[in-house]
């Protein structure tokens, strides 16, 4: 079978190569039709172990199939198709689509890796395929592309620290060969390393400073790749969870969402959403029941299709008005209903409304740190919401703060008086995938089951999982309520409180000045060095040049020592050159240290 | 029967030695025809060891037939095959670079035949006082060949030299004498098996005492070295090359020799002062040789001190007696031979064509003379120790065996010597190719007189340098002939090719450290 001998990636860089040099209108095709028949042959693979080359003398595994890969591979593809069908109807160039293309197909080289060796060759190719996608566009995004360059950087580097630290605890960078990242040092390396990928708190401030500055149309390939290998590759290294994980996941959704509200600028607010969801996945990942983990996967096959449809929308807003703030911005649901309709199809699914994907999704990891961790109990369970996990607060807050941005990044855009310009609505190159992605929210809302068919561990989750039953639908109610009154009633301090800084403030400024201060004090000590090492060359090559007169000069300085010169004027000298007497003394000497030394 | 090659090694060159002064009325040409017929000989004489030694032989020849211990016995092992191997190419190389160089007297080669003799002598001689015996040959004849250029300073140097050679062949004599009141035998294998069980006894500590002073003052090891620069600058430059390569080299040999096979490594370990008095020593001559050499302005002292930085590392390499740093000893030994005798013939090449004596006289002569200034480049940083080459081999096995005893000041010390030789070859290379165009001299006008092939066909006295116009410089090379640059060049390629020769010296050596390590 074709499936089976030609890894994903193959097609899609063929394709990126085509795009690169090919007329735009040919490359954007072969993109689409490289990345659909991607999605479709991950469908059909069956699953197995391909292309097991040895590399470097090292076995390696270029092409595994399981259900985790498989369903990255299907969304991957899918959506990569939608996002070139749409680059295409959005003027971006063959170049840009090239670069988007590679970042696709390394990312599928990524998540069909059998080995830590393929996964990381591919990582770091990853990290630098978007990075030349996001400095394509030119102007601030080159600054924003630098540093997103530098975190994936150092994330990249940490990641090959624990691959060679795994490789030399197991003897095989094989995934077969171990369950997970094992030793003391290397979960950690790995752990901090990938964080930057899915943007822990602290490690994600490349995210909402890349993905807003480049074309809309990257925005959306950006929105779906990094962060959702990060999160296949978290479950790579720790398939059986880990509880700080769990916890990091649960504080990133409230952390990304918090700051989402806060935001004014349309694609900075939805990257922040980005580490909220993120947030909801890697606490699937930590919390490692087999559920949990279905859920996470669910959640990162979810999240890809409304998060891409959320961007498309916005990217038509900003591509018909050429506005970013949703202060500027009001009333555009008369003028632009299609694209309402896609904004509202990706938020319901976003927030969790019921009959949407998101919901299902979401609800598994929630129903999982409801019923799984007890660790932080808080409250006694006698009390009504008593007795739930701090892990379950969070990702329920996280819900409550995805409503209330969703509601206020909708409210401002499309209602918020009445539209004061009169844009056209999405062109029908836009609306097709924006529609389909948000029809396809929808399908995998209402008939969940089907999304089971494509998640790993089908029959675990059909078989402990009900997605509609009345507490589920009362939460996602009760989450939508909430977030309804706490947008109204916070709406004006919110709208105030926009200037409250993230850590970036501080250390963007803290990595500038100290990488400065760092290489100022490498150079300007080794230049000091360089400096005395000269001054003491050419003074020995001065002395040694002359060493009679130097020597002469010397002891005229010496108190007590009188010397004259030879011939009244000119330069004194003092004969330096050992005499026969002088060596035979020294000869004497040496002698006489060796005899005693040896006799006494 | 390739245990006559022994004899004749050394019989050969010293009975040649008095055809030049016989075959003087033959003609002025006579006496370099004998050097060339016996060098060549030598030449072969060494193959047959060499080869016979690599074969896993050990080669032992009682002359006259009186056997050991009262005879006197020649032995060619894997410590002295490389030796002999080295003195017969470079006496061969050495007389073919004098056909054109001069100098011409008869009287020059035999002096000639002399130290070729007296040099085998040392290297294959198994008896402690015989070796004595072609020590003083070997001094005595090159005496005489630093004091062959007639000038006023060489004729000091050469007296220099005599006063202190001839006190470190005595304190060597007495070294013996101490050693043979205490055994009674002279054999050195006879003799180490004797001195087992007395290493401590005072007469025996004095002996070695005696032998390293004398034997290091003879190979010219900080501070007992003052001879060898005046020696070295001097002396003619056909003569420097020749004894910059071997005389010093014989002399280290023999000090490997009365370590490892006169005392062994038992001495050592009864004595573990004489080997730490012998690595300072050497230690120190490393790196005040090295310095020394830096700031030398002219090239045949420079050349000349950073012999004594080498020597240093040769002596530790002896002293630290393991089996990784006696390789690179040997290796060294032979390598330097040919690297400094290389360096000394293409100084001297540099100083007959444009008069260049000092660091600054080489101001941008890579351009002008392409092929000797390169053959200059490649042996020096051969010297360095930069791969392919044998000078790296021997800094490496030496630098291995000091790491491997857990030596670590002399493994430092080998990295700062590289250092050190780094920084006075390189200040010949920076003025060779990158000194700036205002700082070389003027291009001197090529001289009627001064025809590359040959001479002329007139009874010469001697040394007409011809590229020195003021006169002063009686030692420059008579002329410069392309047979000259040829050997120059042989030198270097020889030198790299060693390079590659790891392999070849381990299993030359193998045996012998298998004896010495047993």
């Amino acid at each position: 079978m074709v499936t089976e001998t030609i890894p994903p990636f193959v097609p899609v860089l063929f394709a990126a190569i085509v795009a690169a040099v090919a007329p735009r209108k040919v490359g954007h095709g072969i993109g689409f039709l490289a990345t659909a028949a991607v999605a479709v042959g991950s469908l059909l693979v069956p699953a197995g172990t391909y292309l097991t080359p040895r590399l470097f003398g090292f076995e390696t595994v270029l092409y595994q199939v399981d259900d985790f890969s498989r369903m990255m591979g299907i969304i991957f593809g899918l959506i990569g198709a939608a996002a070139v069908l749409y680059a295409y109807s959005s003027e971006a160039d063959g170049t840009q689509t090239a670069a988007a293309l590679g970042y696709v197909g390394t990312s599928l080289g990524a998540v069909f890796a059998g080995d830590w060796l393929t996964l990381v060759f591919f990582w770091e190719l990853m990290a630098v395929t978007s990075t030349l996608l996001v400095w394509h566009y030119g102007g601030r995004a080159v600054r924003t592309g630098f540093r997103y360059a530098l975190a994936h950087g150092i994330g990249g580097s940490l990641v090959l620290a624990a691959v060679i630290w795994q490789y030399a605890a197991t003897g095989s960078f094989l995934f077969s060969a171990a369950a997970g990242v094992v030793g003391p040092i290397a979960p950690a390396l790995m752990a901090i390393g990938i964080g930057v990928n899915v943007g822990f708190i602290g490690l994600h401030t490349w995210l909402p400073d890349t993905y807003p500055s480049p074309h809309i149309a990257a925005s959306v390939f950006l929105c779906v790749y990094t962060t959702k290998t990060g999160v296949y590759a978290m479950f790579r290294a720790f398939p059986d969870g880990h509880l700080w994980i769990a916890y990091m996941g649960g504080a990133m959704a409230v952390f990304g969402a918090s700051m989402a509200l806060l935001q004014e600028d349309m694609r900075r607010l939805l990257s922040y959403h980005i580490i909220s969801q993120v947030g909801y996945m890697v606490a699937g990942v930590g919390i490692g029941t087999t559920l949990a983990t279905a859920g996470a996967f669910g959640h990162v096959f979810n999240h890809i299709l409304y998060k891409a449809l959320l961007f498309m929308s916005v990217g038509v807003v900003i591509y018909r008005t050429g506005i970013e703030d949703i202060t500027e911005l009001g009333g555009l649901w008369r003028v632009m209903p299609l694209t309402f309709v896609s904004y509202l199809f990706g938020a319901a699914a976003i927030s969790g409304v019921p009959g949407f994907n998101g919901f299902v999704s979401k609800g598994i990891i929630i129903a999982e740190a409801h019923k799984s961790v007890k660790n932080v109990v808080i409250g006694p369970e006698s009390v009504p919401l008593g007795g739930e996990d701090l892990l379950w607060w969070l990702l329920i807050v996280g819900g409550v703060g995805t409503f209330m941005s969703f509601i206020k990044l909708g409210y401002y855009v499309f209602f918020h008086g009445s539209a004061s310009i009169d844009p056209e609505d999405a062109r029908i190159g836009q609306s097709v995938p924006m529609l389909s992605v948000g029809a396809l929210c929808l399908v995998f809302g209402l008939l969940p089951g089907v999304l089971f068919e494509v998640l790993p561990n089908t029959a675990e989750i059909a078989e402990k999982y009900t997605t509609y039953t009345v507490p589920h639908v009362i939460e996602g109610v009760a989450l939508g309520t909430a977030g309804f009154i706490g947008f109204f009633a916070l709406k004006g301090p919110l709208s105030r409180a926009t200037w409250i800084p993230d850590v970036d403030r501080v250390i963007n400024p803290t990595v500038f000045y100290g990488g400065r201060v760092l290489v100022r004090a490498v150079t300007e000590s080794w230049a000091a060095v360089d400096r005395a090492v000269v001054a003491v060359a050419s003074s020995s090559l001065r002395v040694g040049a002359n060493p009679q007169r130097y020597a002469f000069e010397g002891a005229r300085r010496l108190p007590g020592v009188a010397v004259e010169r030879a011939d009244g004027d000119g330069d004194g000298e003092i004969d330096l050159r050992t005499s026969t007497g002088t060596g035979v003394l020294l000869v004497v000497l040496s002698l006489a240290t060796v005899l005693a030394v040896l006799l006494l | 029967m390739t245990d006559v090659a022994l004899p004749l090694l050394i019989a050969v060159p010293i009975l040649a030695a008095v055809a030049p002064l016989f075959s003087s009325v033959l003609g002025f040409r006579a006496g370099w025809y004998a050097a060339a017929v016996t060098t060549a000989i030598e030449v072969g004489l060494a193959a047959v060891v060499l080869a016979a030694v690599y074969g896993g032989d050990r080669l032992v020849h009682p002359v006259g037939g009186y056997p050991a211990p009262y005879g006197i016995e020649l032995v060619g092992d894997g410590l002295s095959a490389p030796i002999v191997a080295l003195i017969a190419a470079v006496s061969l190389g050495v007389v073919a670079f004098a056909y054109t160089g001069g100098p011409r007297r008869n009287s020059f080669y035999s002096a000639y035949l002399l130290l070729v003799g007296g040099l085998m002598g040392v290297s294959i001689t198994g008896d402690l006082f015989n070796m004595f015996v072609f020590l003083e040959i070997t001094g005595l004849a090159t005496y005489a060949l630093v004091a062959a250029d007639r000038s006023d300073r060489s004729a000091v140097a050469a007296l220099k030299y005599l006063i202190l050679g001839t006190m470190g062949a005595s304190f060597f004599i007495i070294g013996v004498g101490y050693a043979f009141i205490s055994t009674g035998t002279l054999n050195m294998v006879d003799l180490s098996a004797r001195l087992a069980g007395s290493y401590t006894a005072r007469p025996v500590l004095a002996s070695f005492g005696f032998m390293i002073v004398g034997l290091g003052l003879k190979a010219a090891v900080f501070p007992l070295h003052t001879w060898q620069p005046d020696a070295y600058t001097y002396a003619s430059d056909t003569v420097t090359t020749y004894i910059s390569a071997l005389v010093s080299t014989v002399a280290a040999y023999a000090i490997a020799r009365v370590i490892l096979t006169v005392f062994t490594l038992a001495f050592f370990e009864a004595a573990p002062l004489a080997r730490w008095a012998v690595l300072t020593f050497a230690t120190v001559s490393v790196l005040a040789g090295g310095v020394l050499a830096v700031v030398q302005t002219e090239i045949k002292r420079m050349l000349a001190y950073s012999s004594v930085s080498q020597f240093g590392l040769v002596v530790a390499a002896f002293a630290l007696a393991t089996p990784d740093a006696v390789l690179g000893g040997v290796v060294h030994l032979v390598g330097h031979g040919l690297m400094k005798g290389g360096l000394f013939a293409a100084a001297a090449i540099l100083a007959a064509t444009h008069g260049a004596r000092t660091v600054d006289d080489y101001a941008r002569l890579g351009y002008r003379s392409p092929v000797v200034a390169g053959t200059l480049a490649v042996l020096g940083l051969a010297l360095v120790g930069i791969p392919p080459s044998i000078g790296f081999l021997g800094k490496y096995y030496i630098a291995v065996g000091a790491v491997r005893a857990g030596v670590w000041p002399v493994a430092i010390v080998v990295f700062f010597s590289t250092l050190l030789t780094l920084a006075y070859v390189a200040r010949l290379l920076e003025r060779l190719y990158f000194a700036d165009p205002d700082a070389a001299a003027p291009v001197p006008e090529p001289s009627p007189d001064a025809p590359v092939a040959d001479g002329g066909e007139t009874e010469d006295t001697d040394h007409a340098g011809p590229a020195s116009g003021d006169g002063g410089d009686t030692r420059t090379v008579r002329a410069v002939s392309s047979g000259m640059v040829l050997v120059t060049v042989l030198a270097a390629v020889v030198v790299v090719a060693l390079g590659f020769a790891a392999p070849v010296f381990e299993t030359l050596v193998e045996a012998f450290l298998g004896g010495v390590f047993s």
